[in-house]
């Protein structure tokens, strides 16, 4: 089926997410819109209007009540996902690079960026409590002096967060205390997107040494790679198939043909149990930014470098094709 | 003791320091040697200097009348070569002994005087013999009996040509990758090739094969190393400091390197001849640009090598690395030479000086007998072209005629196996962009034209002379021609800037075989035995998709080896046959018997190889099923902690809350459009 193509951005697209029922996918770009959009047909629902930087990330609750993004405008926001409205504002003294609600709806993280003298910290606050959010004061703020944090995604059962930081490394910040509780170095470069399985049992990496890697949320345990020759800039889990999406491409900055042909610009299929690349869709003409699957994974969309989302559904072969084994 | 002092204003020397001076009542019983042993050993030594003075002989024997005048002409002669500080004349009867004794500055000046001063012919009579005084001794102490050399154990590398033996004939190739960090070596294989040897930092920058495979030279600062046999030992090293290009002679006996770094105008450096079996240097010589290298090239049974500078081309013999017939040929204005692969003939052109035309000359050596010689007007430029048998030269000529604009190009056809050496001219119309004969056989294969409108066209020379367009191409991507090495096929390459087209031909009956693409390929190279062709992108001229891929002749992709940072890929040379051409005739005409078996064992190996390859996929399934097995199993205990976190709603699948859901039906109009999902 033909894609469709959402153009609500003027700059490129940094993340894309679906909400949990999968009928609302969320996109922020480097401009400062925040949109929401029907999945089925792409038409948009609203904007949420306030940021005045680029907005790195965002993140809907389960019930779909709250969203909340973060931007380099040094802010944190939470939206009523219906209205529009502004809940709340925490101010930081950098850029917010990611955020994220735990499994309750109730906590949510959020990173800073390590910039203007500031070292990278992240947050926690507890909705239920107004005052935390009055005070913009976290009930915990744990510092990463080592290497920033430049994705996380929250464990199963919200005890604790999973982050990926520049150097490659990936730790495991518990909610409670802050501490470190599990550390892995599986990576030899920045990682760039964490997102979890639907049922938050894996996560999968991706990271700018070409490489993605699926792992156990709760040990952290390697259990796959998926090799590319380009950097991966996002990854994701399909909630019905043994399938991974990866997108990525030549970095920006490093592209020096104007060919798309050498860029590879393609979001690439590989089966999850086999490592093995058995798709591409081409059409961003750009690096690919962020990839998302729809939670019931007939459909996945993939934002660009372009400033365009494409939600893509899938042909009736993708669910009947099987490598020999 | 005042700089204790200032010390003490920092907090970590607050303590009082020891006092060092001597007490009243101290005697200094320490001996020079003890307390000042390293200045001690400095100290003058009578002997000092002694390799400094020189012994002349032959010095006239004069009385003390004419003493003071021969003493001024001998200071005359001996001190162009430094300063004399010291002299001795023994003297017996009053009259001087016939030798003297002189001392210079330094030990080089006194060398300098060895060197020049040695058989200086005084008078009809006296001739001067000059020696190192140090020299005395050194002949004093030599043995007067014959001291056989210690034998030198025969070192065994193995066998130097194992890879051969491969049963299955599989060829050999090295690549360099990790920008050079490591090299490795496989034994090629249709399915996956084999690794046969690893290592990191094996050379610096690059390697080459000897030109019958028999050794690995790699590159270092400080020389040239040759590796072989079955494990790669080393087999020898060459020192030369800074060495940057070599090149092997035909019969792999000599190495020829070149450093730009070493060069002095008493001792040639630049370019070092060695023996590759003793390691010995067998002659240096002088370079001022390696330009052009190879500098010398070798006639193809290694037995001379030659060299062109301004107006001569000077010839070599080995083993004796000595001119041929101890003259260089003067040839005014030789621009290019080449050796014939086939024979001891060179070729040579020269351009054309007012009157006299441009001439290309074919020599026999190492007669000097010239066996053809063709003139050539309105001449631009010459580029000689061998057939690799010899059997044919193609000399390409650039000409301006008279009344006409621009360059028009021939292609003058020396036709070398027959009397008299024949010559046939191709006229081109347009401008050629690459040349290249079938290496065994009588075509040969021309780009021409102008981009984009680039023409491939293929020519047979027949016996007579006759020379026949078999078939053109128009609009080709290409710039380089690749023939495979047993003749027939070619790839027709658009390399670099063409971003990398390849078409793959048959000249038999000129069919296009394939037609494909590896984007932004810089380098083609044929294995030895004609069976598969390598494209490649180097890290040298691009640094992204840095991967080497393989195709059978017919342009079949058999696989993609993406290397990280892939610098070079190199085939190892395979020996000339031992087979006669009889007996390749009677493999030719039972091919069908062995085509049989090799088919066979190919049907084989591949259902081997799917075999293998689902058997690891059914492996890799199995292990991640246990996995998700247990991650579900955890899920399920977990699932009263969820409810209870999202208030008792349960969320575990997309519709296990049907009961909040408000239904809303939308009708759409959706165009449907079936789009690939990329090759699957």
């Amino acid at each position: 089926m033909k894609p469709i193509l959402l153009q609500g951005h003027e700059r490129s697209i940094t993340q894309i997410k679906y909400n949990r029922e999968g009928d609302l996918l969320f996109s922020v770009a480097k401009d400062t819109v925040v949109n929401a959009w029907y999945s089925v047909n792409g038409e948009r629902l609203g904007t949420y209007n306030g940021h005045t930087g680029a907005v790195w990330c965002v993140d809907c609750d389960w019930d779909t009540k709250n969203v909340l993004t973060g931007s380099a405008d040094n802010s944190c926001r939470l939206w009523d996902c219906e209205t529009g409205k502004q809940l709340a504002l925490l101010e930081t003294s950098s850029a917010v690079r990611t955020c994220g609600f735990d499994f309750s709806g109730n906590i949510i993280m959020f990173s800073t960026d390590k910039q203007m003298g500031y070292q990278c910290f992240l947050n926690f606050f507890d909705l239920r409590d107004p005052q935390q959010i009055k005070d913009n004061q976290p009930y915990m703020t744990v510092p990463c002096s080592e290497s920033k944090i430049t994705s996380a995604v929250w464990g199963p059962l919200g005890d604790y967060v999973i982050a990926g930081h520049e150097s490659g490394e990936i730790n495991q910040f518990s909610a409670k205390s802050g501490e470190v509780l599990k550390k892995i170095k599986e990576h030899t470069k920045q990682i760039n997107d964490m997102q979890s399985s639907v049922d938050l049992t894996m996560v999968i990496s991706a990271s700018k040494d070409n490489t993605a890697k699926l792992f156990d949320s709760t040990t952290l345990d390697h259990i796959k790679t998926f090799k590319t020759e380009r950097p991966v800039n996002s990854a994701a889990i399909s909630p019905i198939m043994d399938h991974v999406v990866m997108g990525g491409g030549q970095e920006a900055m490093e592209v020096t043909t104007t060919s798309s042909r050498i860029g590879k610009f393609e979001a690439r299929f590989f089966h999850a149990a086999y490592e093995e690349e058995f798709g591409r869709v081409k059409g961003h003409f750009g690096p690919i930014n962020c990839v998302a699957f729809h939670p019931d994974g007939k459909s996945y969309s993939s934002g660009g470098e372009d400033g365009y989302v494409r939600i893509h559904c899938f042909d009736p072969h993708y669910f009947d094709f099987e490598l020999e084994a | 003791m005042h700089e204790t002092m200032d010390m003490a204003d920092d907090p970590e020397y607050e303590e009082e320091e020891p006092s060092f001076s001597d007490s009243e009542d101290f005697v200094d019983d320490i001996e020079d040697d003890e307390l000042l042993s390293d200045l001690m050993r400095e100290k003058p030594l009578e002997a000092d200097g002694i390799d400094s003075v020189v012994v002349v002989d032959n010095v006239p024997q004069v009385g003390p009348e004419r003493l003071e005048k021969l003493k001024n002409v001998v200071n005359k002669i001996f001190s162009k070569f430094g300063k004399i500080t010291n002299e001795f004349w023994p003297m017996d009867n009053g009259t001087t002994k016939g030798y003297i004794f002189l001392e210079y500055l330094a030990p080089t000046q006194a060398q300098e005087a060895v060197k020049n001063a040695d058989g200086y012919k005084l008078d009809k009579q006296h001739t001067f013999r000059v020696n190192v005084f140090t020299d005395f001794d050194k002949y004093m102490n030599i043995s007067d009996e014959w001291e056989t050399p210690e034998k030198q154990d025969f070192k065994d590398f193995g066998n130097m040509r194992h890879w051969i033996e491969d049963p299955d004939c599989r060829d050999h190739f090295s690549v360099i990758y990790e920008s050079g960090e490591r090299t490795a070596i496989y034994a090629n294989d249709a399915k996956e090739s084999i690794t046969v040897e690893e290592r990191a930092r094996w050379t610096e920058t690059y390697v080459r094969w000897s030109p019958k495979g028999t050794y690995l030279a790699t590159f270092h600062q400080r020389g040239i190393a040759l590796w072989g046999g079955e494990k790669f030992k080393q087999i020898q090293r060459f020192s030369h400091q800074g060495v940057s290009l070599i090149d092997f002679s035909p019969c792999e006996r000599y190495v020829v390197t070149f450093s730009p770094l070493m060069d002095t105008k008493e001792d040639p450096q630049a370019i070092i001849i060695w023996d590759i079996l003793t390691g010995q240097k067998k002659r240096g010589f002088h370079c001022e640009s390696s330009a052009h290298w190879p500098i010398f090239k070798w006639s193809h049974d290694g037995k001379f090598f030659a060299r062109m500078t301004q107006d001569t081309l000077s010839i070599y013999e080995a083993p004796s690395m000595g001119l041929l017939d101890k003259k260089s040929l003067k040839i005014f204005g030789i621009k290019d030479f080449s050796w014939s692969p086939g024979d001891n003939v060179i070729a040579y052109w020269v351009p054309e000086d007012k009157d006299i035309p441009a001439r290309v000359t074919l020599s026999h050596m190492p007669t000097r007998e010239e066996i053809r010689v063709r003139n050539l007007f309105n001449v631009v430029d010459c580029k000689l072209h061998w057939q690799r048998n010899g059997d044919y030269l193609c000399v390409k000529v650039d000409r301006t005629p008279k009344g006409t604009q621009g360059v028009v190009t021939n292609f003058e056809i020396f036709r070398m196996r027959e009397k008299q050496v024949p010559v046939d001219v191709v006229e081109m119309k347009e401008g050629i962009i690459a040349f290249a004969w079938e290496p065994n056989g009588s075509k040969f294969a021309v780009l021409h034209g102008e981009s984009p409108r680039i023409n491939s066209s293929f020519y047979h020379v027949k016996n007579n002379g006759k020379i026949d367009l078999i078939k053109s191409f128009d609009k080709q991507q290409a710039n380089s021609i690749f023939w495979s090495p047993q003749g027939q096929f070619l790839v027709l390459a658009g390399l670099r800037s063409m971003n990398g087209a390849l078409a793959f031909v048959d000249t038999s009956d000129c069919t296009m075989m394939n037609i494909a693409e590896h984007y932004m390929a810089s380098d083609v190279e044929w294995d030895p035995t004609g069976r598969y062709v390598v494209t490649s992108v180097s890290w040298w001229s691009h640094k992204v998709d840095n991967a080497y891929w393989l195709w059978t002749f017919q342009g079949r992709l058999l696989q993609k080896n993406n290397k990280d940072r892939f610098c070079q890929l190199l085939w190892r040379p395979r020996p000339a046959t031992l087979l006669g051409a009889e007996e390749i005739k009677v493999i030719k005409k039972d091919l069908k018997k062995y085509s049989k078996i090799f088919e066979q064992k190919d049907r084989l190996s591949q259902s081997k190889a799917s075999k293998e390859l689902v058997d690891k996929r059914r492996a890799m399934m199995d292990e991640y099923r246990l996995y998700r097995e247990a991650a579900v199993q955890t899920l399920l205990e977990q699932k009263e902690l969820r409810l209870e976190l999202r208030g008792g709603v349960d969320t575990d699948e997309l519709d296990s809350n049907v009961e909040d859901w408000e239904e809303e039906t939308i009708e759409f109009f959706i165009n449907e459009e079936i789009i690939p999902l990329g090759d699957l």
